[in-house]
């Protein structure tokens, strides 16, 4: 009796530290300490690379050196009479479907009868040792014969040029219809004309690629790597086996860094290594080099985009016209239309108009083969580089009408109730103008802003300081119909839980979040929630790790699992405490009486007791996000079904001489719907615009003749912590009626309108805009020359 | 054989004496992932580019992708596992955990590992002295402002002494 009492004060003690409003978030919203942070900072974590196979056979792969040729003959030979040497594979060799891709199957797993850029794969090998599978890749001859290629969009839609592949160079087309452009232009009493033009990136994960595959006697194949989508490789690796999907299982290691790019790269070695291990049945490990990953995984795609827009005297946007060339280089991979608005070029296409209304609008984008590398999904997917054009055009727009061109968006861009360039009214969650009055206050914009110097100005100094800004729009997940997310949680009887859940955890705080969502829903705590690994044996089809889709999609699943528990769990409490189910309320580990809080019982023991009458402990949950729309002749329809919104300003420092560019500061603000953990979202954004510095600045790979020239971080710069402005991140919360407590997605956004604002700066401080990405020294530099030659 | 043979060296290793025998053109960080189990020391390049290999040698940073095993004959070595004392976080892994200054991880041990030696030459960093001293280390998630501010915080708490 007296225990019970003891236990009851004790209980009282700890409700006092819970909020006192019943429907008062406890979890969710507060910044907890990641939950893979301790064994990260301790350098305890194992990822794909420190996991020991100690009789894995290793795995290489032979890539083609020519752009564009066809294979006239392979001799493997000598390369398998090697002493060591397991296998030697070409083309005939693969059992089932020879491609793979995560849209349409159309890269070869090892070419057959000829190559579409330097670094496809021509052979495998598999070794005893990593030196052995090197040596006996030189002992493959490949005879090719040369084809004549095709290095732009642009050369490759001529109707004389090299196809790529047999049905043609042009992928695809997308286009946007909306009201008479041309009687819009009429309207118009500026009207501007640029063209544009954007790099390959590489993502540069800090994590090279590497996978285990592990045949199984029963003709099961486990492969275990680094991935972002699990489930399109197991969707993958089963046609070319020529095996059912549920006979591949694919196990995820902790990522160390994707930023998109390891949802191709995981299907394309995955695939390789399958391969091998069916061949040799052995387990076989295969690691790409820094250099092999930049050769030969995919990229942000290049664009060439040519504009037209036309506005009123008092800065009311009347007509757009664009013309994407968007090059898709060797393979299809994230490129094409996946139904209705899925696929970067779509998405590029949708996105080109920018967050303004504009009632009459033109846009085709032709998505095109070369022999290239191929262009995939990285971090903003296919966002980054119209929000380049669409931020500077607009910026340039402002210069013409003598206006701050704050000013000017803030009269033009979105609000709730606003129609997009697809038609789409924006019903809800648009906090777009919000972020544009919070960045202003926080950059002190009115005072910072002045018109770009003239040339007597320009020459007095040594060094000038610009300001810029840009805004953003991104989508929550991916817009395509199959958009399905799966979780199960299952809930033990004493209290705690087990959540199962194919979300990768790739850095970006993805278990954390799910974790919060989970305990708050249950009312646990986090740390009562263990997440299991992604492993397709295990956890339900989740969809892929992308498109800012996660803490939305899988949250939304996670809530609907933890309402299947918590009806029965209540009903538990009920039972001991007896108080109806719907005056009950689960938080923190205790469940309350609403009216009451203090009569309360501990939640383990509400789960004790669930466990003990049988009721349901495990909750199912199967999200599908409102169904997208779009008509791709008129690009009209709801293409996505929210968006986060952005504004952010940079500040330069200009070297005149040198046209060395330092980014002193940047402020940013985002409508994220809700925080779900606010250090995190803090570190997508600073995380996010520092790789937006190095798009606006350094980044681009360089290609002769279809070869990389920069391969490796010596040649091809990322940011260090030299390069670090002092980031201002700001959060604003419009919630979604879509997301867990109101959330959207925050993955991508951050990454998008860095670079204009830092080319609007630019163009601020010395009067040079920048129209071709990057801003590097030599090109800014020429720029002030080009400006300081004009006077003569 | 010749010059080719094998040599044993014997080196430090987070405060354990080890002797390892190792081939002539083995790396540190191979001896160390591979031979030692220390896999908190990671490979990103082996260009010694990236510093995700970043490794305290005699307490000086450097990239163990560089170094031949052989070097490392009676030298110390620390590694990220060498941080924690007793069980204790070292407190740059404190603030790094606290401040959200780790993300993927991948970067983590060497961006700890020239905080440490930073801190330990130069208790009062300016900024721009923490920036070079960890520009080192590339880092793809971070941004490095919270990796910054993680090191000002045990600046600050340092009070000048050594930690």
């Amino acid at each position: 009796m007296e225990k019970r009492e003891k236990k009851k004060v004790l209980v009282k003690e700890k409700l006092l530290k819970m909020p006192p409003v019943a429907d008062e978030l406890s979890i969710v919203g507060r910044s907890a300490i990641r939950i893979d942070a301790y064994d990260k900072v301790r350098g305890k974590l194992k990822y794909g690379a420190d996991l020991e196979y100690p009789d894995a056979l290793v795995g290489k792969v032979l890539r083609s050196p020519y752009p564009h040729a066809l294979i006239k003959r392979i001799e493997i030979e000598k390369a398998r009479r090697l002493p060591g040497v397991s296998v030697v594979l070409t083309a005939e060799h693969v059992p089932g479907r020879n491609g793979f891709g995560a849209v349409i199957p159309d890269q070869p797993v090892l070419c057959g009868d000829k190559v579409r850029y330097v670094g496809d794969g021509v052979a495998l090998v598999a070794a005893e040792t990593e030196e052995i599978a090197v040596q006996a890749l030189d002992l493959i001859e490949v005879e090719y014969e040369p084809l004549p290629a095709v290095f732009s969009p642009i050369e490759a839609l001529r109707p004389e040029a090299s196809k790529v592949h047999a049905k043609g160079n042009l992928l695809m087309t997308a286009r946007i219809r909306k009201g008479d452009v041309e009687k819009g232009f009429e309207e118009a009493d500026l009207i501007l004309e640029r063209t544009y033009s954007v790099p390959f990136l590489e993502h540069f994960y800090i994590e090279p690629d590497v996978t285990c595959a592990i045949p199984h006697p029963d003709g099961t194949i486990t492969v275990k790597g680094p991935m972002q989508a699990p489930f399109t490789v197991r969707r993958n690796i089963a046609p070319v086996l020529g095996i059912p999907i549920n006979k591949v299982q694919v196990v995820q290691t902790p990522l160390g860094g994707g930023f998109g790019g390891k949802e191709d790269s995981s299907i394309d070695i995955g695939a390789r290594a399958a391969l091998l291990a069916w061949h040799t049945k052995k387990a076989v490990r295969m690691e790409y080099d820094r250099e092999e990953i930049t050769l030969s995984t995919a990229k942000r795609h290049p664009m060439v985009i040519q504009c037209k827009i036309g506005v009123k005297k008092d800065g009311t946007l009347l007509a757009f016209e664009g013309r994407i060339y968007n090059e898709q280089g060797a393979y299809a991979s994230l490129g094409p239309v996946i139904p209705p608005a899925g696929g970067t070029h779509v998405h590029a296409v949708v996105m080109l108009p920018g967050p303004y209304v504009i009632p009459n609008i033109n846009v085709d984008g032709y998505l095109v083969y070369t022999n290239h590398p191929y262009g995939g999904a990285m971090r903003g997917f296919g966002a980054p580089q119209v929000n380049f054009v669409h931020e500077s055009l607009i910026d340039e727009l402002a210069e013409g009408l003598g206006m701050d061109p704050y000013d000017l968006r803030m009269k033009n861009s979105f609000q709730l109730g606003s129609e997009t360039a697809t038609g789409q009214i924006l019903d809800q969650s648009v906090g777009l103008k919000d972020t544009m009055e919070k960045a202003k206050e926080a950059f002190n914009w009115k005072e910072k802003w002045r018109p770009a110097p003239d040339l007597e100005e320009l020459e007095k100094e040594e060094k000038r300081k610009g300001v810029g800004m840009a805004l953003g729009w991104y989508r929550t997940s991916i817009g395509t119909s199959s958009d399905g997310c799966g979780a199960n949680l299952h809930l033990l009887e004493d209290g705690s839980v087990l959540l199962y859940q194919g979300i990768t955890e790739m850095g970006q705080g993805a278990y954390t979040v799910l974790s919060q969502i989970a305990a708050e829903a249950l009312g646990v705590a986090i740390e009562d929630v263990r997440v299991i690994t992604p492993d397709t044996d295990v956890v339900p089809e989740a969809g892929p790790t992308v498109g800012s889709r996660s803490t939305t999609l899988m949250g939304n699943a996670i809530l609907m699992a933890a309402e299947m528990i918590k009806k029965p769990l209540l009903e538990s409490a009920s039972d001991l405490l007896g108080i109806p189910p719907n005056r009950l309320i689960a938080k923190n580990r205790f469940i309350y009486d609403r009216e009451d809080p203090t009569r309360c019982i501990e939640l383990r023991d509400a789960a004790k007791r669930s466990m003990a009458m049988g009721r349901r402990m495990l909750g199912q949950g199967w999200y599908t996000p409102p169904q997208p729309s779009l008509n791709l002749e008129t690009g009209q329809g709801s293409p996505y079904f929210v968006y986060t919104y952005c504004t952010q300003m940079a500040e330069v420092e200009v070297d005149i001489k040198t046209g060395a560019v330092e980014v002193v500061k940047i402020v940013a603000a985002f409508d994220v719907g809700k925080a779900i953990n606010p250090v995190l979202v803090e570190a997508q954004i600073e995380g996010g615009i520092m790789m937006g510095l190095g798009y606006a600045l350094m980044e681009g790979l360089i290609l002769k003749e279809g070869v990389i020239q920069n391969l490796n971080f010596q040649d091809c710069m990322i940011p260090t912590a030299l390069d670090a402005p002092e980031i201002t991140p700001i959060m604003i919360e419009h919630p979604t009626i879509h997301g867990p407590f109101g959330a959207k997605g925050i993955g991508e956004m951050p990454n998008i309108p860095t670079a204009p604002a830092i080319t609007n700066a630019i163009a601020n401080a010395i009067g040079v805009r920048i129209y071709d990405l990057p801003a590097h020294r030599e090109r800014v530099s020429m720029g002030i020359k080009g400006r300081l030659e004009t006077r003569i | 054989m010749g010059v080719m043979a094998k040599s044993q060296i014997h080196m430090e290793v987070n405060g354990k004496r080890v002797s390892v025998e190792v081939e002539p053109q083995e790396l540190l960080v191979d001896v160390l992932r591979e031979r030692l189990g220390l896999t908190g020391t990671k490979v990103g390049c082996r260009e010694g580019e990236c510093g995700a290999c970043s490794v305290l040698f005699d307490g000086r940073v450097v990239p163990s992708c560089l170094i031949p095993a052989m070097k490392t004959d009676g030298r110390e070595i620390t590694t990220i596992e060498g941080l924690e004392q007793n069980g204790e976080l070292h407190p740059l892994q404190r603030e790094f955990l606290n401040r959200g200054a780790v993300q993927c991880g991948f970067c983590t041990p060497g961006m700890l590992l020239s905080a440490k030696n930073l801190l330990d030459e130069n208790p009062k960093p300016t900024l721009q002295q923490i920036r070079e001293a960890i520009s080192g280390v590339l880092c793809r998630c971070t941004g490095y402002q919270k990796i910054i501010q993680a090191i000002q915080a045990v600046s600050e708490t340092m009070e000048g002494k050594k930690v």
